[in-house]
């Protein structure tokens, strides 16, 4: 064992000092990974706000204060034009999800629901967009029912409001109608009333009153799809730099063959299994090494939060498993390095693209995931992202980690019997 | 120590070793001496348990190099370099005597030592990568002692070596020949046969022709010597078994002003066993 564990050591010492060997193996992955996640997330969309353009006629304190309520919170986005005819066209190209539209008056009414009614407003929205349209509407109702909420929930304002109508009520004279006048002069002085005997101060008002009683009791929704794109772009990270580790040490132990190594260690009293368990060893332990590195780099950076730590450990145990298989059997397939390097890669590219290593496999239709399953690729995806994402359970964990150790005693098996020990060409 | 008992190895139809019998005593130096593909390299990987005849049998130690036990008493510098690049002299070293067995303090001790017999104590912590073909030569020589083998096993060590090192490298060998260790020391230049090895075992085609000191086999098959005098006479050219008789002989009748002597060499021993030169 210690034989093996020296050996190992020294195949992982020849890998830190390898240059080109060691980005691809570490650095590579994370590049690839980052990179896509951040693509998927553009196209995504997922959860960011609203943008919408608006127009504001009024240009009133009353106006911006409205603007200023719609925009509270992280649902919208409000960017003021003047142009109304350029806001028209944004909405037309695409570029925002509405117009919306503030006409002169609208301070005024905002200010005083009660004496003028709700203020008009207008929302151009392409009609496509249906989801947004809602709850735009209801972001927007929101905000126009704001202003009677503050009133209700300050005496101050609301007796203020209640004298201030009153005054215009004289005004207005024989203007108004005077079954109207009527009760508005009935109505007024008794709400007046009740507002001075109104508790003053904080949870005064009619706020208190007029809290809805609701309690609240989470039941977590039923995740099918990933939080991020990083959930998917990691796994698939994690699959190139294990195709780069079984390269990489695939065509290291040709390389001990061609450089006269491999026959100094055969004259050495270790065995040809504890040649191979050193590499394999190796093999394994970087395979680990880089899943480990990049989920620690998805979880910091990206927020990529796996479901199940303990399931993910035996996904990536697994994957490595298939893949120093997998090394072994590269090593046999060429003589020189060259030819191992290339032909080891031409397989490992067509199983990456075969199992979702390039384009993630839900985005292919159901015949090509199908296909798909000969790749031990597919596999490593699949129990990462079962961990990750997709909520396996320990049953459900059992296939894809089954296939993979499979692939895995399988290919090694093969490799060992192939490998050729002497440098015979 | 290490004997071959009518060894014979065929790679489909070429014959590298054909019915080879030695034995290699403790303590001494054996030459094995041959033109290319004479078939040293197969021999040496029959020695060390790479290869297993097809006929025979090889012995060393009461046992077989195949068994791992056996090969821990041996140490082999391959013909072609057999070093990690990307590892330091130090780190090759020690990783190789590790894979014999050493550990801890031993290790590093004899490590060290051997890096210093070689001469690359002042390298050792430079990656292999960086040496000159002499230095890796020698560092490749290093790898194969660390562990103080009783055999050490010497495939061409001074294969595209300067004069330096190849100096260094036969310095390093008697010193380790001084230390009792056995060596087998591959080679196809007759000079470095001549100059280091007690006994010279001559193979061509695979086969044993001749084994015995270099002396013993100039006089077997050396041929005559070749006498060179200036008389007041002349010059002579005489070829002689005895030219000390010749020279008496000559200088009973003639006033001898000078002579030259020329003794076969393993050249000519080569070229009378086998018809051929060395370099053919
Ligand atoms: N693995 C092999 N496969 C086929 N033929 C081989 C193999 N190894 C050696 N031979 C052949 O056996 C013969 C002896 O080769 P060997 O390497 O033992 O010669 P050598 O004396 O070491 O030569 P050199 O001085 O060039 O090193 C040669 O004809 C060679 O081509
Ligand atoms: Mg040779």
């Amino acid at each position: 064992m210690d034989a093996v564990l020296a050996l190992a050591l020294k195949d992982l010492r020849l890998l830190l000092r390898d240059r080109v060997g060691f980005f691809f193996t570490f650095f590579f992955p994370i590049l690839y990974a980052s990179f896509f996640g951040m693509i998927f997330s553009g196209q995504a969309g997922q959860r960011s706000a609203i943008r919408i353009h608006v127009v504001d006629h009024d240009a009133t304190p009353e106006s911006r204060r409205f603007v200023e309520r719609l925009a509270a919170g992280d649902r919208l986005e409000c960017a003021m034009v003047e142009n109304e005819a350029a806001a028209n066209d944004a909405v037309r190209r695409g570029r925002v999800a509405a117009c919306l539209v503030l006409p002169r008056g609208f301070g005024a009414r905002y200010a005083h629901p009660f004496a003028r009614g709700l203020p008009e407003i207008e929302l151009r929205i392409d009609p496509s967009r249906a989801a947004e349209s809602g709850m735009l509407q209801g972001l927007l109702a929101g905000a126009l029912f704001g202003s009677v909420q503050d009133l209700m929930t300050d005496p101050n304002a609301l007796g203020a409001m209640v004298d201030q109508s009153l005054a215009e009520l004289d005004q207005a004279g024989s203007q108004v109608d005077p079954l109207i006048s009527g009760a508005l002069r009935a109505f007024l002085p008794a709400l007046r009333a009740f507002v001075e005997r109104m508790p003053r101060g904080a949870g005064g008002g009619l706020a208190g009153a007029m809290e809805p009683k609701i309690t609240i009791t989470p039941i977590e929704r039923q995740r099918f799809g990933p939080r991020n794109a990083y959930e998917i772009s990691f796994p698939q990270g994690i699959v190139w730099g294990m195709l780069g580790c079984a390269a990489g040490f695939g065509i290291a132990l040709v390389q001990e063959r061609t450089r006269g190594t491999l026959m100094r260690l055969r004259i050495s009293p270790v065995s040809p299994y504890q040649i191979l368990a050193g590499k394999a060893l190796a093999c394994f332990l970087t395979t680990v090494l880089v899943a480990g590195l990049l989920l620690g780099f998805g979880y910091v950076v990206f927020g990529v939060r796996p479901g199940s730590w303990p399931l993910l450990s035996v996904a990536v145990l697994c994957a490595a498993v298939a893949f120093v298989g997998i090394m072994q059997l590269l090593s046999v397939l060429g003589r020189t390095e060259q030819a191992a390097g290339g032909i080891g890669w031409a397989i490992l590219t067509v199983m990456a693209m075969l199992g979702g290593g390039m384009v993630p496999l839900f985005f292919m239709p159901t015949w090509m995931q199908q296909i798909g399953s000969i790749s031990p690729v597919k596999w490593v995806v699949y129990a990462l992202e079962g961990a990750i994402w997709r909520g396996f359970s320990p049953a459900e964990m059992l296939l894809p980690c089954g296939v993979l150790v499979a692939i895995g005693v399988v290919t090694f098996a093969i490799g060992v019997r192939a490998f050729s020990w002497s440098d015979a060409r | 120590m290490l004997a071959f008992h009518n060894v014979r190895k065929a790679f489909r139809a070429t014959v590298a070793v054909d019915g080879l019998s030695l034995e290699v005593r403790r303590g001494e130096v054996l030459g094995l001496l041959g033109p290319n593909g004479a078939g040293k390299t197969t021999s040496v990987n029959l020695a060390v348990g790479l290869l297993a005849p097809d006929q025979g049998r090889v012995e060393f130690a009461g046992g077989s190099p195949q068994q791992a036990a056996v090969r821990r008493r041996m140490g082999v510098a391959p013909q072609s370099l057999a070093i990690y690049d990307e590892l330091t002299g130090e780190e090759n070293v020690q990783f190789f005597a590790r894979m014999h067995g050493l550990r801890g303090a031993p290790l590093r001790q004899r490590s060290a030592q051997a890096i210093a017999l070689v001469g690359l104590d002042d390298r050792r912590r430079q990656r292999a990568g960086t040496y000159s073909g002499g230095m890796k030569r020698r560092l490749n020589l290093a790898a194969a002692i660390a562990h103080e083998p009783e055999l050490l096993i010497l495939d061409e060590p001074t294969a595209g070596v300067d004069p330096q090192s190849r100096n260094a490298i036969f310095e390093n060998i008697v010193a380790l020949r001084a230390r009792g260790v056995t060596v087998i020391y591959t080679t196809h230049y007759m000079e470095e046969a001549e100059r280091l090895c007690d006994r010279v075992a001559i193979v061509d085609r695979g086969r044993l022709l001749a084994l015995d000191t270099v002396r013993g086999l100039v006089a077997a098959h050396g041929g005559h010597s070749r006498l060179h005098a200036v008389t007041e006479r002349g010059e002579h050219t005489i070829e002689a078994d005895d030219p000390v008789a010749e020279l008496n002989r000559l200088q009973a009748s003639e006033r001898l002003l000078r002579f030259e002597l020329e003794r076969p060499s393993l050249e000519a021993v080569f070229l009378n066993l086998t018809g051929r030169t060395l370099r053919d």
